[in-house]
């Protein structure tokens, strides 16, 4: 079975078993299957280009030709909110990956080795720890110029600190287990017992915790672009089009920043909402 | 005649389930007279716990209860909420088994001692503390006055659970339960404990319902003995002769599993004179914080340990928590590492861990090891299949798929454990089969020593009767040496050619087991084999009592913090 299948049979088994019989969890998991759907077939689901100037008129208002409304180019903001969903979806899924798998690789190393490297590792946090997300990714565009890639990478190692210090006590604790210490007695490789026991085991705990980084991901990176920083025109992403609209709410069309702003509210919140439910459900599976 | 302190008729709790109530308790009836002791025996999950937490009001949310439950004559269900909350304050006193998990640990023994005596009581507090004294010198907690001041952390296992005790009488009550109070205690505490419950009842007219696993202990300290089994009380008997009297066959499998002393009929095995594993001088320290300051002291827990194991011999240590056995067992399987003195194993010198992991291989085919604890030994996420294919291809990588099946089967069928449950995890394992998958993994290997620390201990008697004879037939079978860390003399009687005692870290005696413990030479060996309860024992204060379990020396100051 190739991995796609088998990503096709189990992703949707386990959103039901997450969804459980709550509605709003269920409400949630639907959300969140539109939202990668825009991500991924969003341009090929756009009823107009979305770069097209005048595709309607000048600060169109909601209508059935256009039904986010059109902006001050005249471009249908439907359109264009599609497009720009692959960027402001992938992105901050990008920032989890990657400080998900930086934030444990340095837990793990700190919470195996112990002594002298765990002290290392952990003022090391400490220092990443004290500079803001925002700030950081600001610097990174200052040096290495505008555009998403800067700060994907400055947001992944901002989020770091927070992955690894809730992954370094959850695998402490699990090392200190005796079904660790069996398993050495056993003769059982290090490797084997790192990957095979140990990350298995933190799995649930760095899920639940990467979806709530998920949602300030996004937040962040809608924030960077707002400042127009990250994404640039005449590409968008949800935040630019959040501040491409500040004008027009002044002349009566809220539209253009409404929708883009609704998506980003919507989405982080369904994200949340499946990470509270994936959260209590890790600690049942705990128990 | 008056009517009984506690009375329960045909009592029963459900617990609730999706499918309406599922009773975990039918029909439990007994009763307890003034000044009487009931000893409630009963295996993990027969119910006598239930039964209890429904006298005292501490059933789990939406748990229904039947039955009738008097105490003193009174039905609590003819009683509203607030009448049956006073009754059991006033008359109901509870002790539990985990003291430490029960006592707030940021709150002083005082406020935990006085709490109930000035809010339900409303007894001044000045007044409540004297009493709380009065109570803790009336259980044989030595210095009660400094105690009061003192957090549960400062305090022994033992004392805390006397702390509780002395709590349960601030109230004066009638009738105490007391649910498995000893069992998480050390043999001489445990006396300890017993003894102090022996004099309160002496003095107070206090009746007892005593829940224990431990049918010799009930019969030792009960005037009668109520067997419950899956939710059902399946006789009663007078204490003083529930040996003849029994007739239930399930009293008589506790009894034979807890009464047997007598040593194993088996022939001895044929020894080598060679030793297979040789410890000399062992010593081990830990740094730990200190009892008081910010210092640090050196705990010495293992202190000139000299022992050695013939091939096919069965050597066991027995000791009490603290005595450094278990830490004696993780060295010698290279999970800690010793300060001096030197291991070595078939010729080969083992005194440091093997360094790589080829090396930790090597060893793992020579020295394998079963854990006390069979629910935390096994990685939860595995099945049995996953976990012993695991150990198997450690030593057997090159094998294919077939190979390791059979192999697994193999080793499913020297452990006596149902091919059934192959794919079920740990989770759907009682406490026996896991202890048969952690020592069908052991064997794995096809090791020349296996080191049991605790096995048996958490396991209920009947389980551990099964086990021990599972062991002995291994060791029949495949001549494989045991060594054997316990603190269970009976254990030892039945499986070991030879015994160490250990206390603090040192070697107290050793010698044949028979010799030692037919004739123990030592003060402690003697004091261990007094306090195991059996028919006629009668528990006793001994002095000193026990209040410094672990000595420290060399307490070191140190003002720059370490990094971890």
């Amino acid at each position: 079975m190739s991995v796609g299948q088998l990503a096709a049979k189990r992703v949707p088994t386990a959103a039901r078993r997450l969804a459980g019989h709550d509605p709003v969890v269920v409400a949630a998991v639907v959300v969140i299957a539109i939202v990668a759907l825009m991500a991924i077939g969003g341009r090929w689901l756009a009823p107009y280009p979305p770069d097209r100037l005048h595709a309607g008129p000048v600060n169109g208002a909601s209508s059935l030709a256009h039904l986010f409304g059109t902006d001050d180019l005249g471009r249908d903001i439907l359109s264009r909110v599609l497009a720009g969903a692959a960027a402001s979806v992938t992105m901050p899924v990008i920032v989890v990956l990657l400080s998900t798998t930086l934030g444990m690789s340095l837990a793990i190393t700190a919470a195996w080795l112990g002594g002298v490297t765990r002290g290392a590792i952990s003022r090391l946090i400490d220092v990443i720890f004290a500079i803001p997300g925002l700030v950081l990714a600001v610097l990174a565009v200052a040096m290495f110029g505008k555009g998403l890639v800067a700060p994907v990478v400055a947001l992944s190692i901002a989020y770091i600190p927070v992955v690894a210090r809730l992954t370094q006590s959850a695998a402490s604790r699990e090392l200190g287990r005796p079904y660790i210490a069996a398993l050495r007695v056993q003769g059982v490789s290090s490797i084997a017992i790192c990957f095979r026991h140990l990350i298995p085991a933190l799995i649930p705990v760095v899920a639940a915790q990467a979806t709530v980084g998920f949602g300030y991901a996004m937040l962040d990176l809608a924030a960077i672009s707002f400042l127009g920083l990250g994404a640039q025109p005449p590409a968008a992403d949800w935040g630019s089009m959040i501040a491409g609209g500040q004008a027009a709410i002044l002349s009566g069309a809220p539209e253009q920043s409404l929708f883009p702003a609704l998506l980003i509210v919507v989405t982080v919140l369904a994200v949340g909402i499946v990470g509270a439910r994936a959260t209590t459900w890790a600690e049942e599976k705990e128990r | 005649m008056t009517a009984p302190v506690l009375e329960l008729r045909g009592l029963g709790v459900g617990m609730p389930t999706a499918a309406g109530p599922r009773a975990l308790v039918h029909d439990c009836t007994l009763e307890v007279g003034l000044g009487e002791s009931v000893g409630l025996v009963g295996e993990s999950g027969s119910g006598k716990t239930m039964s209890v937490r429904a006298v005292a009001g501490l059933l789990p949310e939406g748990f229904t209860t039947s039955g009738a439950i008097a105490v003193e004559g009174q039905d609590l269900a003819s009683l509203d909420a607030r009448g049956r909350r006073e009754l059991r304050a006033r008359r109901i006193g509870m002790a539990f088994q985990t003291p430490r998990a029960h006592l707030n640990a940021l709150r002083t023994i005082g406020d935990f001692m006085t709490e109930a005596m000035v809010s339900v009581g409303g007894i001044d507090p000045d007044i409540a503390e004297r009493r709380a004294v009065e109570l803790l010198d009336e259980v044989g907690v030595p210095n009660p006055e400094r105690r009061l001041r003192q957090h549960p952390a400062e305090l022994s296992g033992g004392l805390l659970q006397r702390v509780m005790i002395a709590s349960t009488l601030a109230m004066d009550p009638r009738l105490l339960l007391a649910d498995e109070i000893t069992t998480a205690l050390d043999v001489t505490t445990q006396e300890e404990v017993m003894a102090v419950l022996g004099d309160l009842r002496r003095h107070r007219d206090l009746a007892l319902l005593f829940i224990t696993h431990d049918l010799a202990l009930a019969g030792a300290v009960c005037d009668r003995v109520v067997v419950m089994q899956q939710g059902r009380t399946v006789e009663t008997l007078q204490a003083a002769t529930m040996r003849s009297d029994a007739q239930a066959g399930y009293t008589r499998i506790l009894m034979s599993a807890t009464l047997d002393t007598a040593a194993p009929a088996s022939d001895p095995m044929p020894v080598a004179s060679e030793p297979l594993l040789d410890v000399q001088d062992l010593q081990k320290s830990f740094r730990v914080r200190a009892a008081r300051g910010a210092g640090h002291e050196n705990l010495i827990a293992v202190e000139n340990v000299s022992f050695s194991l013939p091939a096919g011999g069965s050597l066991g240590i027995v000791g009490e928590s603290g005595s450094g056995k278990s830490t004696t067992a993780r060295i010698i399987c290279g999970l800690e590492r010793a300060d001096a003195g030197a291991i070595r194993v078939g010729g080969e010198d083992w005194s440091m861990p093997a360094r790589s992991g080829s090396g930790r291989r090597a060893r793992a085919k020579t020295v394998q090891m079963v854990f006390q604890d069979p629910y935390q030994s096994l990685d939860r996420r595995q099945t049995v299949r996953q976990c012993l294919a695991e150990a198997i291809r450690v030593h057997r990588p090159s094998d294919d798929r077939p190979a390791v099946t059979a192999r697994t089967v193999e080793l499913i069928d020297a452990v006596h454990l149902d091919p059934g449950l192959l794919d079920a995890r740990p989770r759907a394992l009682s406490g026996g089969q896991r202890q048969r998958v952690a020592i069908a993994r052991a064997l794995a290997a096809e090791p020349r020593i296996l080191v049991l620390d605790e096995a048996v201990s958490a396991l209920d008697v009947t389980t551990r009767v099964e086990i021990l004879t599972l062991l002995e037939r291994i060791r029949l079978e495949t001549g494989v040496s045991m060594l054997m860390i316990t603190h269970d003399l009976t254990v030892i009687r039945r499986l070991c050619d030879e015994v160490v005692v250990m206390r603090n870290g040192r070697v107290e005696e050793r010698g044949e087991t028979g010799a030692v413990l037919d004739d123990p030479q030592a003060q402690y060996t003697r004091l261990l084999l007094d306090s195991i309860p059996r028919e006629g024992w009668v528990p006793q204060r001994r002095i000193p009592v026990r209040t410094t379990p672990i000595p420290t020396i060399g307490m070191e100051r140190r003002s720059r913090r370490r990094w971890r």
